[in-house]
């Protein structure tokens, strides 16, 4: 019986032709917008993710400390509140960093008649305080301290980049919606054309006691198949353009924004769209109208 | 088989009725083969639908094969469907198909096991004599031909009631004839038989219980 009712559903995507061909090219097209803006934020996601990981408030100092007296400084650091570690850094040790980071130029350093640079703490905040609010606060309590010449560091551009990532998302699901609307249309036209192409067959059907089920599934299917034809595709699609635009981009990616590869979606997120495909065609397929029940 | 109680049909054409059957009752036994006569217009096409559900009485009650037909719930109208074999003036076979595949259309559609089905479908058409045309679509068939192969679909379910609604008009008197014999046949082999005709002679030709409508009254029912 079901073989029976998915040959129907053939022959009717077969009879629906180039209608069938364009809802198709309509559901690729909307998934494929979606599924485009989705990897994108996806991997936004994950620089915001990695950088506010990464986060770190640095306190440069007014002068070194007197020699024994750094932990007492620490200490006093360490009373603001909201703090997990910190890292003394010295003048000196500032002065190999930069050395070991000019490499070749690293000349440039032994030219310098005094240490230019001041000594420094590495903060990282506490979990608690890594919010935007957060570190906004600890950069304000650091600051106020007397040894402290300036604070530097915050999240603001993390932010900006997070709430790029959200527009990103709403964009995507916007221009998708607005696609999928397109296609479920599209499926709609095309089975209503097969259901017009299908209505001697729906006459007989009701004439001989099929059951309304049967009557209405191999619709329900064609829709279906349509529907997951146009998401395989879309797929299929995005992954090819990520392959292309893989080479080009990931030295862009991990040089300005520090990530080092860029993902597609993992399995189960393919499955998503597929499905999202599959339910867009089957929604089409239903809303068809046509053919007067028995 | 058939049991009618007081039925109307009335149809509205906008603000118009049309009373298409007004006080119709009578009764058909298991095996009778009767003829439902009356001019175009009369109602008999209107009765038929009645029958199979097609559409509903405004007054009265309907019995047929066991079933009731006027309290029947929508989902159990297939039920009745499947007692009933109908044949129409055409053959309303479908084009894209052949014969063969015409005829299996049915059997799968209402879940008939595999097995089953080709040698079903093989004794319907030597049933109605078609089994050299198998492999034909309908557009090379005759006229005849075509409603021999609609026969065969209709008595491929098996079932215990034929309603043959001018299965004649679209056909020349010779093969018209030949129909005629054809169903008596299937009468014979046990089919309770309602055919509806508006051509008097045929009626007659028959020799068989024939109700009259006129003007949707039931005026004679003679033997
Ligand atoms: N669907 C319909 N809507 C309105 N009037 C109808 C409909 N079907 C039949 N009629 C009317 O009912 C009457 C009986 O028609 P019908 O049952 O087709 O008669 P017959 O089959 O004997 O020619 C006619 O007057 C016809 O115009
Ligand atoms: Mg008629």
């Amino acid at each position: 019986m079901f073989l029976f009712l998915i040959e129907e559903a053939v022959r009717d995507l077969r009879r629906g032709g180039r209608v069938a061909a364009s809802a198709v090219l309509l559901i690729t097209l909307s998934l494929a917008a979606l599924g485009a803006f989705w990897v994108l934020s996806l991997n936004l996601g994950r620089v915001v993710a990695q950088w506010r990981d990464r986060l770190r408030v640095v306190v440069y100092l007014r002068e070194e400390p007197a020699p024994g007296t750094a932990d007492e400084l620490l200490a006093k650091l360490e009373a603001v509140g909201g703090i997990q570690r910190m890292r003394y850094v010295s003048k000196a040790e500032a002065l190999q960093t930069l050395r070991r980071q000019l490499g070749g130029q690293a000349s440039l350093v032994a030219e310098l008649a005094t240490n230019p640079l001041p000594p420094s703490v590495e903060v990282t905040p506490a979990p608690e305080a890594s919010t935007p609010a957060g570190t906004r606060a600890l950069v304000q309590r650091l600051s106020t301290l007397p040894e402290v010449e300036e604070v530097q560091g915050g999240t603001e551009w993390v932010e900006r980049l997070a709430e790029f990532q959200r527009l990103l998302q709403r964009i995507g699901l916007a221009v998708g919606a607005v696609l999928a609307l397109a296609a479920i249309l599209a499926v709609t036209t095309a089975t209503t054309l097969v259901l017009h192409a299908r209505r001697q067959e729906m006459e007989i059907m009701r004439l001989v006691g099929a059951s309304e089920m049967v009557i209405r599934l191999p619709l329900f299917l064609q829709g279906l198949a349509q529907g997951l034809a146009g998401a395989a595709v879309a797929v299929g699609g995005l992954y090819a353009a990520y392959r292309l635009a893989l080479p080009a981009l990931e030295p862009l990616l991990s040089f300005t924004l520090g990530l080092p590869r860029a993902t597609f979606f993992s399995p189960s997120e393919v499955a998503v769209l597929l499905g999202g495909g599959a339910l867009l065609g089957a929604f089409g397929g239903l809303l068809a109208k046509g053919g007067r029940p028995a | 088989m058939i049991q009618l109680q007081h039925v109307f049909k009335e149809y509205r054409v906008g603000p118009v009725k049309v009373t298409a059957l007004a006080d119709v009752s009578f009764e058909i036994d298991k095996g009778e083969f009767t003829v439902l006569a009356g001019p175009s217009g009369s109602g008999k096409t209107t009765l038929l639908r009645l029958l199979y559900r097609d559409e509903v009485p405004t007054e009265g009650e309907i019995r047929v094969a066991g079933y009731e037909v006027t309290r029947l719930r929508r989902s159990n109208i297939p039920q009745l469907r499947r007692a009933i074999g109908m044949v129409f003036q055409d053959a309303k076979l479908l084009p894209g198909r052949n014969v063969y595949e015409n005829i299996v259309f049915v059997l799968r559609v209402l879940g008939t096991p595999r097995r089953e089905i080709a040698p079903r479908v093989m004794q319907a058409l030597k049933a109605v004599g078609l089994s050299a045309r198998a492999q034909a679509l309908p557009a090379q068939l005759s006229l005849g031909e075509q409603q021999r192969a609609s026969l065969a679909r209709a008595l491929v379910k098996e079932p215990a009631l034929l309603l043959a609604d001018e299965p004649t008009g679209n056909l020349d008197e010779g093969i018209a004839e030949e129909i005629l014999d054809l169903l008596r046949e299937i009468w014979n082999r046990g089919t309770t038989i309602l055919l509806a005709t508006h051509r008097a002679t045929l009626a007659d030709q028959l020799k068989r219980r024939t109700l009259v409508l006129e003007r949707g009254r039931l005026l004679k029912d003679k033997d």
